[in-house]
């Protein structure tokens, strides 16, 4: 993913000043910043939320123009996004959720949907991988999760779904050290050399666990530091401060 | 009035006496425009009611409910679920009245009205009234009058649901306490094509 100097905002208001970014296959980058710096909203416009738009700069994605598609169609390229504050979908059960997207991404690709054996076979391979019990499919979407579960629940749709590139929005917030260690051997497990990841968060916390080969910081809209570990350090150290 | 379920006519007097069970349901489809009155009265101790509602409007229906609930006797239970969507320039009411009395003490009775609104123009009204008399009671009412939540909706799109696909399911999930199982497949048909 290639992002060239984006420029976006919502209800008229510019939040990214020109924003930079090139993420290759394999790599995982890690954005970091303070309150109000930026981060969800580069989510937002990399997912293609309606509320926000997008008034400068390209995004491309495996050579597509990223920004022309809608949010469906950046799903089926392969782009998950991995929410701050989980939805909760009343009267859906987490199966029929995950028939209904993992079915539509097949379609789009050409292909039938999976057969009804092989579909919960992949649910429950997947749901053991964030350590979700056998019960948890018939469970509404988000409806009385804890943080936790919730979190895990974005990781095991992460799963399902087979991304190229994960963007991991705060997905460490509200976590206590075992969700957290769940969530990041998760994550561990479906990177392959081939796929990506944006870890978006304020925190060092979920880096412990799930190592950044870059490691940037967003403040003020832009991206004002570049590095590597060592970014990490000083901003535990000292803060955001000091960029 | 024996126990049992029944898909009950658009109006109705109804009395469930001591241990006695009443369920109604209410389906109204797109197309329909109805006026639904329904009084019912709890006339001995333990008497249970449970109303559900459904109704879908896409053009210019007009839909009324009337709900009398009398708890006349003590120990008694209701509860009254009623959930719909309007669209086009259709015109929904619902007036439900809970009235407790003195002598119905330890009544436990519970009332619900959701609305969806799809369209600028379509309207829904919802007047809750409670008259409680006695007081050991434990009684609640929930009206609302919204939209569809747009977050829910980008959730199931950035998961690959198609816009149109994850309004259904939408529209289905903001349904799912009121639909009778073994009308769920029409109901499925009718918001497909909302």
């Amino acid at each position: 993913m290639e992002i060239k100097d984006l420029h976006a905002g919502i209800e008229g208001q510019e939040i990214l000043h020109g924003v930079n970014l090139c993420i290759r296959r394999g790599e995982i980058h890690a954005v970091m910043g303070p309150n109000g710096a930026g981060k969800s909203t580069l989510s937002a416009v990399l997912t293609g939320k309606p509320q926000y738009s997008v008034t400068g700069g390209t995004v491309s994605f495996d050579g597509r123009d990223l920004l022309a598609m809608s949010p469906e169609e950046r799903a089926w390229a392969g782009i998950f996004l991995s929410f701050q504050y989980p939805v909760e979908i009343p009267g859906v059960s987490i199966t029929n959720f995950m028939k209904a997207a993992v079915a539509a991404k097949r379609k789009a690709a050409g292909l039938e949907p999976l057969s009804g054996g092989d579909f919960l076979k992949l649910m429950r391979q997947k749901m053991a991988l964030v350590q979700m019990k056998p019960e948890f499919s018939k469970r509404e979407v988000n409806v009385g999760f804890s943080g936790g579960e919730k979190k895990r629940n974005e990781i095991f749709q992460m799963a399902m779904l087979d991304p190229t590139l994960a963007i991991l929005d705060e997905t460490d917030s509200g976590l206590d050290v075992d969700a957290l260690k769940i969530v990041a051997d998760g994550v561990n497990a479906l990177h392959t050399p081939d796929k990506s990841a944006i870890i978006i968060t304020h925190y060092q916390k979920l880096l412990d666990y799930v190592v950044p080969d870059v490691v940037h910081v967003l403040k003020a809209g832009r991206i004002v530091a570049t590095g590597g570990r060592e970014i990490i350090d000083a901003i535990e150290r000292n803060g955001f401060e000091q960029f | 009035m024996g126990h049992g379920k029944y898909i009950a006519p658009p109006k109705g007097q109804y009395q469930v006496g001591a241990g006695q069970r009443l369920e109604l349901q209410f389906v109204v489809l797109p197309g329909e425009s109805r006026d639904i009155e329904v009084t019912v009265d709890l006339t001995g101790p333990g008497a249970e009611v449970d109303l559900r509602g459904l109704y879908l409007c896409h053009a210019d229906e007009q839909v009324r409910f009337h709900i009398v609930m009398h708890h006349m006797a003590p120990g008694c239970r209701s509860r009254q679920r009623f959930c719909g969507v309007a669209g086009g320039r259709a015109d929904v009411r619902f007036e439900g009245t809970i009235v407790v009395a003195p002598d119905a003490q330890q009544t436990e009775a519970y009332q619900e009205n959701h609305n969806i609104l799809l369209s600028e123009e379509a309207r829904a009204e919802s007047r809750p009234q409670l008259e409680i008399y006695a007081d050991d009671v434990k009684c609640s009412h929930g009206a609302t009058v919204g939209r569809l939540d747009e977050e829910a909706r980008f959730y199931m799109r950035c998961r690959g649901i198609p816009d149109r696909e994850a309004r259904t399911l939408q529209i289905l999930s903001f349904l799912s306490a009121v639909t009778p199982p073994e009308r769920a497949e029409e109901v499925e048909r009718a918001v497909r094509n909302l």
